[in-house]
């Protein structure tokens, strides 16, 4: 009976849950025009749709895996050193891997919106079974993830079926309820440790720093998507070591890390035990008993999601401590830099915006670190220094315009204040110019230890700058314009990120055009290559500028 | 306003047959009042009659269907910026920068109002000493009290000393103390030559307490306006509280009783 009961609350529930996520009323948003009518069949619209794009983007992993296992996808050098049970065992460890990430993620966006839209704490109070809040606790938590947790339980083993028959379709199925496992615990892990350690974090530098490197560890799983991709070549080159060698330590080892451990039965249920060539008797025991492990660990962190889910939702942020005022002192800036100083405040306590900034900038490092994974001097790795400028300036450019959500939409009061567009939109791309700067500094020191090219790398920095300010105008001032039309929130991952999605796109091309033609013109000498990408640049930042200034904006 | 008409910009705010809609349900119909200078003005009216509205297309939170909001004769949908330089709003809920703490938000503020350090620094002090705030202002606002927000919103308002300060029950949530505080700086307030301050409440004790004039909304049409003496003579009533005069001029009296009697006994 408690359960019926559970189900109609977490409905009523789930659907402020979906209101507040949206529309951000919670939060001083004001009702959009035009929008009163069908208010929650939007919201729900929406949310679905989000859900929706997250289960694609899991979905074509899934597919893109088993495609890259039944076409066997590799450079021939590496695939003719690596046995198939081996090759699918590793395709399916970054199909897991991912999986984890991408769940894990959407965790990290939705659960501070599930803590701060204060659905549940509307419930306390009324003459409910403890049972029935535990459930509706529960529901609504597992709602969050529904869709994309269930295309990966069905469709990773189908997937793994097409691709190596339906047996090693099953035997993946353990591995999907694993990764689905952890991903959950470590959502609300993580959304708790969120809780005590950043949001409810006090003023002041030293704090300040004590948080960021709080979010560094917070963005984990976004950056692991990046960091394993990034790195597959590496993975690849190793495995292929280990089938050199045989059964060894190091391979046991790796036959009992997760996900390999569970990424190795479609491939012996395909191929036999044989078909690895790393896996001893020894090692065989090892896999049992990892297995046997991560599966009680998983049911572990399941019980204790059932248990500690409604705490989470209950707990109110740590009351403050009344500790004696110092005497505190205001330091008034520009307009432009108080919107920069604001967005990077807010962002040190709330993971979803740290993210956007954090992650061009550790990308940038893993891939300026990656340079030193190939010979000295070798041509590749000038290519692949550039080519981390490239993706830091393509990644600030992407990610960048969700900050424009903090100011114009969600927060009534800084509306309210004498805050023009021009201030608004210099403090963002600012921020976005930074993100860039950081990343881009990052790849030089790398490089320049490694290579000693500073003058080229810093030239060609500096001549993709005006692309990235140009593209970020341009998908500024776009924003601008339909934010005005439409009054929408874009404060999270349900509240309508496509649209931001969308305009990142002609941003994406904007940035990418200089390096491109930089990448044609060097055939005939660097100068002349970084010569052209600078007149690019500019060109575009002279088209995009009234694009965030001209009429239509305001 | 009709073409022509003077623009008097010592008047600190002018509304001129405003109305708000929100899709097809309008909140406030045609409204025409004045916010004169040295005046605290109590906008009074039931849930939903549209104070709120009024208040937020005066900060640039709506925009009016039609009408003209001149603030010390700056036309507020025109020249927005201009406008809001010389407001000092306080919402109706805490709506606040949650991941900031006060001092960090009121920073933002003084930057946006293009305030010097000195003279920033030195209100912030004043006002968080009054207000007991200085524990509080290193603490993010998410971890606040409800009370404790109001006045961080108060000196937010407060902060650039505006002439024209537009409060949306100002007073919620506030401690006893507080609220004589704030009742004293809106009285001190108005004192100084040419500011004006628009206050909305459904407390009528506040209102006869602090307005020199108030003005009666109901379903977003604006049933009376002036002194409290002016309104008693209008509903005939010499020694009539404001309760009963705005029961009266809202029809809101009508069957209060009935309604009363209907409910029973609580216990029952």
């Amino acid at each position: 009976m408690s359960w019926r009961e559970a189900v109609r609350v977490s409905g009523v529930a789930f659907t402020e849950l979906a209101l507040q996520a949206v529309f951000a009323f919670r939060q001083g948003n004001i009702l959009p025009p035009g929008r009163s009518k069908n208010l929650v069949a939007h919201a729900h619209r929406r949310v679905v749709q989000s859900k929706a794009v997250i289960s694609f983007v899991l979905a074509v992993l899934a597919l893109g895996g088993a495609w890259f296992i039944h076409e066997k996808v590799l450079h021939p050098t590496i695939l003719a050193g690596i046995p198939s049970g081996l090759f699918e065992s590793a395709v399916l460890t970054g199909l897991l891997s991912l999986d984890v990430a991408l769940l894990w993620w959407t965790g990290v966006q939705m659960v501070p919106t599930l803590i701060s839209s204060g659905v549940l704490a509307v419930l306390e109070p009324l003459p409910l079974d403890a049972r029935v809040l535990y459930r509706v606790a529960a529901i609504l938590y597992l709602r969050m993830f529904d869709m994309p947790a269930l295309t990966v339980l069905i469709v990773t083993p189908a997937a793994v079926a097409l691709a190596l028959g339906p047996l090693a379709g099953l035997a993946v199925i353990p591995g999907a309820c694993v990764a689905v496992a952890y991903a959950l615990a470590l959502s609300l892990l993580t959304g708790r440790f969120f809780l005590r350690r950043v949001q409810g974090s006090r003023g002041g530098g030293g704090h300040a720093i004590v948080r960021w490197a709080y979010l560094v560890l917070w963005l984990i799983p976004a950056f692991a998507m990046f960091a394993f991709i990034t790195a597959a070549p590496a993975f690849f080159h190793t495995l292929t070591v280990f089938a050199t060698q045989g059964p060894s330590t190091a391979s046991t080892l790796l036959a009992s890390a997760f996900p390999f451990s569970f990424a190795l039965l479609p491939a012996i249920a395909s191929g036999g035990t044989g078909s690895t060539a790393i896996l001893s008797p020894t090692a065989l025991w090892a896999l049992a008993a990892s297995l046997l492990v991560y599966g009680a660990l998983a049911i572990w962190s399941i019980v204790w999601l059932a248990g500690n889910v409604r705490s989470l939702l209950f707990i109110p942020l740590q009351p403050s401590v009344a500790l004696p005022g110092a005497a505190v002192k205001l330091r008034p800036t520009g307009s432009a830099r108080a919107v920069l100083m604001k967005d990077l405040r807010i962002a040190s306590r709330t993971p979803g915006y740290a993210f956007l900034i954090l992650l061009p900038i550790l990308d940038a490092a893993a891939l300026g670190l990656l340079t030193y994974a190939t010979p000295t001097a070798n041509p590749v790795a000038t290519s692949l220094g550039l080519g981390a400028v490239t993706t830091a300036a393509l990644l600030a450019t992407f990610f960048g315009p969700a900050f424009f959500a903090i100011e114009v939409v969600a927060y009534s009061y800084g509306r309210s204040l004498p805050l023009g567009h021009r201030s608004i939109v210099l403090g963002k791309v600012a921020l976005i110019a930074f993100m860039y700067l950081a990343g881009a500094a990052l790849i030089l020191g790398f490089t320049t230890l490694r290579l000693f090219e500073p003058l080229t790398f810093g030239a060609f920095i500096l001549a993709e700058l005006p692309a990235v300010v140009g593209a970020a105008f341009l998908e500024l001032g776009l924003l601008f314009r339909w934010a005005r039309r439409r009054g929408l929130a874009i404060t999270n991952l349900y509240a309508g990120a496509w649209f931001a999605f969308i305009v990142a796109i002609p941003g994406l091309v904007m940035a990418g055009i200089p390096p491109l033609l930089f990448d044609l013109a060097r055939a005939s000498g660097t100068d002349l290559g970084l010569g052209v990408m600078a007149v690019a640049a500019l060109l575009e930042l002279a088209i995009a500028t009234p694009v965030a200034f001209g009429r239509g904006v305001t | 306003m009709d073409a022509g008409t003077t623009v008097d910009d010592s008047v600190p705010l002018a509304l001129d047959q405003l109305s708000v809609s929100y899709g097809e349900r309008p909140a406030v119909r045609s409204l025409t009042l004045t916010v004169r200078p040295g005046e605290i003005y109590g906008l009074l009216g039931s849930n939903g009659a549209g104070k709120t509205s009024t208040i937020k297309a005066i900060v640039g939170l709506v925009r009016p269907a039609a009408g003209t909001i001149r603030v010390f004769g700056v036309d507020a949908l025109g020249h927005g910026s201009e406008a809001k330089a010389r407001i000092g709003y306080v919402p109706e809920t805490s709506m606040l920068y949650e991941a900031l703490t006060p001092r960090e938000f009121l920073e933002f503020v003084a930057s946006v109002r293009r305030l010097d350090a000195e003279t920033a620094t030195r209100r912030l002090q004043n006002y968080a000493e009054a207000f007991r705030l200085e524990a509080e202002l290193e603490e993010p606002i998410a971890t606040l009290s409800n009370g404790t927000r109001q006045k961080v919103l108060i000196i937010a308002a407060l902060l650039h000393a505006p002439p024209l300060l537009v409060l949306d029950e100002p007073l919620n949530s506030l401690d006893p103390r507080s609220v004589r505080i704030m009742k004293e700086v809106l009285l001190r307030y108005v004192g100084n030559a040419g500011r004006g301050v628009l206050f909305s409440t459904h407390t009528m004790e506040v209102a006869e307490q602090l307005c020199h004039r108030v003005g009666i909304l109901d379903h977003g049409v604006l049933r009376g306006e002036g002194t409290l003496e002016a309104l008693r003579g209008r509903v005939a009533a010499g020694d009539a509280s404001l309760e009963e005069i705005f029961l009266r001029l809202t029809e809101e009296d009508v069957g209060v009783a009935a309604a009363v009697s209907s409910l029973g006994d609580p216990s029952i």
